[in-house]
């Protein structure tokens, strides 16, 4: 048992694509515990009794579309309008870019791609240091991941059974304050290089916004329609899905509907089937561990350990700030969520404080080594090694991991609204 | 053989591309329609959420297939960053046949299912059973997408 457990890792950690490590894992759990491996197809068909899964590829879908429909540019010169004036401006300009667009692509390295490569220039034309540049659109690419429609947060509500609005809601003040925060440094530090602040003009913001009217209005629609409840969340994502069509194709002109959506369509499939596929195979397993009771000799065992409720977030914090590091987002959702939902239920947190604590580690996770993957794709983006840019986002990484004790002890910046 | 296996392998990407483009269209078309009748007209088809549902895994698995072209699966192989490019090279092959045979296997159990499902489908459910089809399907082209990737890739390695 433990040898075939060591060689799926070690396979794994050469390169084999994690939805196999896991199929592999639980055709040899239920072989092992004398179950009928079509179990394990039973599980993934309950993929299909889903009402909030079509939300997964059809919020992609809009994110896909606007990022090829050149929303990234309107959003910069909208915010660097709005913002550019004041010292860090542009920094912060890009702090709220990334957020926004994160929200809608889901943090899956489509923020560093679009964005990094449009900021990264204006950022050293305007005096900002390579190393300040580097570990802010590394940390960039997973800004928005608490903010409505975040993909990470419909994953984490479809797995952990947590009613997604009330996560969606419960994002938005803990998402707020890291903005904050990060917008206080880069004003701290654009201080010090003295970096070139444009004059306010009323006449640019009114012509940028005018631009921009309909990439904006997107995040507004959504969150009236949901929060007011006119539209359910998977009503949301088919009218934003369409929404992002529209205007990409019809009124920025930007989609060729026979020549762009294609290719739109291909890699919103792609990413979405990467992603679904381990949720898929991974339910098996995971049913096959709640079978063997090992959430319950998980809780057995901490128990023995941990007292509080505080002594369990903060092991809670490092076992997922660990997790983040070696795992990506979403499979860590998937494979984690259900082994520490029953956890959690013991010492009293709330499932849905629980699932931004969860969503928040993990997106410092994204900028941590050894599989941070903000930190692959960056590199990638922006020809640096890893280690330069794990440096230069360690000041980035330090706010977030302050912002992470803040949210993990004060309930109620996640809780406001019970 | 080289050749033709190439080209199947173009082919199946091609078939890939249109089913994964088609349902992500037919989604969205259907998921708006339920919405305007919903809430325009009072109205709502169960069959139309049948397809919808299924719709996502005929996403999920042919985008899964897609992915597994593009070497974009998420993985979380770190080990590979410390290895060099010749035996990160060597690797490939074995990790896809391996990749291959699971999808195999989960092909065989799919289709065992499938057909269970059939001998006690009702009168009612026979649209969800026809649509539950992907999941024999989708893990067979899966299987097939990672041994012609294993083949042609050791193949083009041997061809100088």
């Amino acid at each position: 048992m433990i040898g075939v457990l060591f060689l799926l890792i070690a396979l794994a950690l050469l390169g084999l694509p994690l939805f196999i490590t896991l199929a592999a894992g639980g055709l040899y759990a239920s072989i092992m515990s004398g179950l009928d491996p079509s179990g394990l197809i039973i599980e993934l068909y309950r993929l299909a009794n889903q009402p909030n899964l079509i939300t997964i590829p059809l919020f992609t879908f809009a994110g896909m579309t606007m990022a090829a429909g050149g929303s990234p540019r309107r959003l910069i010169k909208l915010f660097n309008a709005m913002l550019g004036w004041m010292p860090g401006g542009l920094a912060m300009a890009a702090i709220v870019s990334c957020a926004f667009f994160t929200a809608f692509t889901g943090a899956s390295g489509v923020t560093i791609i679009a964005l990094g490569g449009l900021l990264y220039p204006l950022f050293i034309q305007s005096n900002y240091s390579e190393k300040f540049s580097l570990g802010l659109l590394t940390s960039s690419g997973s800004l928005g991941l608490l903010f409505p429609p975040s993909l990470a947060i419909l994953l984490y509500g479809i797995v952990s059974g947590t009613n997604i609005d009330e996560l969606f809601l419960a994002g938005i003040v803990p998402g707020l304050i890291l903005l904050i925060l990060l917008a206080l440094y880069s004003y701290k530090s654009a201080l010090a290089w003295h970096t070139p602040s444009h004059p306010f003009s009323f006449k640019t913001l009114l012509s940028a916004a005018r631009k921009s009217i309909w990439d904006i209005l997107l995040p507004v629609l959504v969150m009236i329609g949901i929060f007011g409840g006119y539209v359910t969340v998977s009503e949301a994502a088919a009218v934003t899905a369409t929404y992002a069509l529209f205007i990409e194709s019809i009124i920025y002109k930007e989609i060729k509907l026979k020549t762009d959506l294609p290719k739109v369509l291909v890699d919103t499939a792609k990413l979405v089937g990467s992603i679904l596929i381990i949720l898929g195979v991974a339910m098996g397993l995971t049913n096959i561990l709640i079978d063997s009771q090992l959430p319950s000799r998980l809780l057995g065992f901490t128990e023995n350990y941990i007292h509080s409720q505080l002594q369990f977030l903060l092991a809670l914090n490092v076992f997922l700030l660990l997790i983040g590091a070696m795992m990506d987002i979403f499979s860590a959702i998937v494979v984690v969520v259900p082994l520490i939902m029953p956890l959690a239920n013991r010492y009293q947190v709330d499932p849905v404080h629980l699932g931004i604590i969860f969503l928040a580690n993990l997106e410092i996770g994204y900028m941590t080594p050894p599989v941070g993957i903000n930190l692959f794709i960056a590199s990638q983006r922006f020809g640096k090694s890893i280690l330069t840019l794990f440096q230069s986002a360690m000041p980035f990484l330090l706010i977030m991991l302050l912002w992470l004790l803040m949210i993990s002890y004060i309930p109620s910046l996640t809780l406001w609204w019970k | 053989m080289f050749k033709f296996l190439l080209r199947l392998k173009e082919k199946l990407i091609s078939i890939e591309k249109l089913l994964a483009a088609s349902c992500l269209l037919a989604l969205l078309a259907l998921s708006l329609s339920q919405v305007i009748m919903r809430n325009l007209f009072e109205i709502g088809f169960s069959d139309i959420d049948t397809i919808t549902r299924h719709l996502v895994l005929f996403v999920t698995f042919m985008g899964a297939a897609l992915a597994s072209e593009g070497n974009q699966h998420i993985k979380i192989d770190c080990v590979t960053a410390v290895i060099n490019d010749t035996k990160k090279q060597k690797l490939k092959m074995p990790l896809l046949l391996i990749s291959s045979i699971v999808c195999g296997i989960f092909f065989w159990y799919a289709l065992l299912f499938w057909l269970d499902e059939k001998s006690y489908a009702q009168d009612n459910e026979q649209l969800a059973l026809y649509l539950a089809l992907i999941l024999p399907f989708g893990f067979f082209i899966l299987s097939l997408h990672f041994l012609l990737l294993g083949i042609t890739q050791s193949s083009s390695e041997q061809t100088p």
